[in-house]
């Protein structure tokens, strides 16, 4: 089980302001370790945001994206008190989903 | 036997001060300081927790600061590279068990919670330097919030934490390179012989300093230019060597180029350089054919700003009206000398 996201919401005017801060090796394939054997790539596929049951963000990542990746999005129809909740999907097919309350 | 005696000679002196002779010892030059100056002059925080004062500060209340003072700079989750290395990250719970981080013999990146070693260290430095545009304005308990929401960022400490003078220990004794600390040989141990000879000059002392050696004119480019290797943080810039050398240095303008160091606003922006923001003059030439830039530019210093010239937010500042006004109408004349 990978650590857990760091998720933050808050409301921006009427827009909900999403930054998540996830921690992930996303390791891209290409790299090699001491013994000059290449390290097998590992790195996040899918992330989906979703609030009240509503996707509000889906995507599709590659080994382009950095160790740790730190995401921002901002969606509306979003009230505070309710739940945002953020899932990512790796190339093992290890999940993550976290979830964070809108201030 | 000479160092023996040197500080025995210190430490005999130093009594004497303590014992109030200093304001006898130098009639008619200023006056014993009194008990509130030096309170106010003595805030450092030791490691064996010395000088903290009392005060507590919550990780959630910590939230509400750290977005509102650090997060333009240091990032939501103290994540950023943007303007100074990353403060958290790094570190892992196998690193606060052992108290010695492991990701410190690889060649990467570091971060502030991966090196520091002492809880006290970290506490000091946000009462005394931060926020950077503002340092000092912290209250004690805000300290103590703003921190606790780091460690609790660094995975030191849970989400209720509260952080106070005496949960300190606590945390040190969960400090991820709390045993990272090592003492060399030669300046620290005492029977190895030191790495520097410092050494009074007693008789025939050199009164003056001289430039031991120059960058002579004809080799001035071939490094490229000094100034761009330069970090853009800190009081040492490189010379520009890309021009040609200037014989005198030319009088900037006293009181306002005083102003703006004064107000700090010099600790983001250059006359004529991009540093965290936008230099004086690129200011001037944005906003050259524009009537209502003067108040646009008062609004903006005085409530803070961002997305004009980059990620990075200029905090709000305060100054006051009449020097905002005056700083804003030289800095649109293109900053003059």
């Amino acid at each position: 089980m990978a650590d857990p996201m760091k998720i933050r919401a808050n409301m921006m005017g009427d827009k909900v302001v999403v930054k998540v801060l996830m921690a992930h090796e996303m390791e891209t394939g290409q790299r090699k370790d001491s013994a000059g054997k290449t390290i097998p790539a590992w790195f996040i596929q899918n992330v989906t945001a979703t609030h009240n049951g509503k996707t509000v963000l889906s995507a599709q990542w590659g080994p382009a994206v950095s160790k740790n990746p730190f995401l921002e999005f901002r969606f509306s129809g979003g009230k505070a008190g309710e739940k945002v909740i953020v899932t990512w999907t790796d190339n093992k097919g290890d999940k993550r989903t976290d979830e964070a309350t809108i201030a | 036997m000479s160092r023996f005696t040197d500080l025995l000679l210190a430490l005999t002196l130093c009594a004497a001060g303590g014992a109030g002779a200093q304001a006898d010892r130098y009639p008619g030059i200023g006056r014993a300081a009194t008990p509130a100056e030096i309170r106010a002059w003595d805030i450092d925080v030791r490691p064996d927790f010395k000088g903290l004062p009392a005060g507590s500060g919550s990780v959630a209340k910590g939230q509400v600061i750290w977005d509102e003072k650090c997060a333009s700079c240091h990032g939501t989750f103290g994540e950023s590279n943007e303007v100074f290395s990353p403060l958290v990250g790094g570190t892992t719970a196998e690193d606060i068990k052992s108290g010695r981080v492991k990701a410190l013999q690889e060649p990467m990146a570091r971060t502030t919670l991966m090196k520091v070693s002492s809880i006290s260290t970290l506490w000091d430095y946000i009462n005394r330097a931060m926020p950077w545009n503002a340092p000092k304005t912290l209250a004690v308990d805000e300290v103590y919030a703003v921190l606790a929401y780091l460690l609790n960022l660094g995975d030191i400490v849970p989400a209720d934490f509260v952080l106070s003078e005496k949960t300190m220990q606590q945390v040190q004794d969960r400090l991820p390179n709390r045993n990272g600390k090592v003492k060399y040989d030669g300046l620290w141990s005492i029977r190895g012989s030191a790495d520097v000879r410092n050494v009074a000059c007693m008789k025939d002392c050199k009164l003056e300093s001289g430039l031991a050696s120059a960058l002579p004119d004809f080799a001035r480019g071939t490094h490229g230019n000094l100034a761009d290797q330069q970090r853009l943080i800190g009081p040492a810039r490189g010379v520009d060597t890309a021009k040609a050398p200037v014989s005198a240095a030319k009088p900037v303008s006293r009181s306002m180029s005083e102003l703006a160091t004064k107000n700090n606003c010099s600790a983001c922006h250059q006359l004529d350089k991009k540093l965290v923001g936008p230099s004086y003059k690129d200011i001037a030439a944005r906003y050259k054919a524009d009537d209502t830039a003067e108040s646009k530019l008062v609004d903006k210093v005085k409530k803070g700003g961002g997305g004009v010239w980059g990620p990075i937010p200029m905090p709000p500042n305060a100054l006051k009206d009449e020097d905002i006004r005056a700083l804003v109408h030289w800095i649109l004349a293109g900053a003059p000398e």
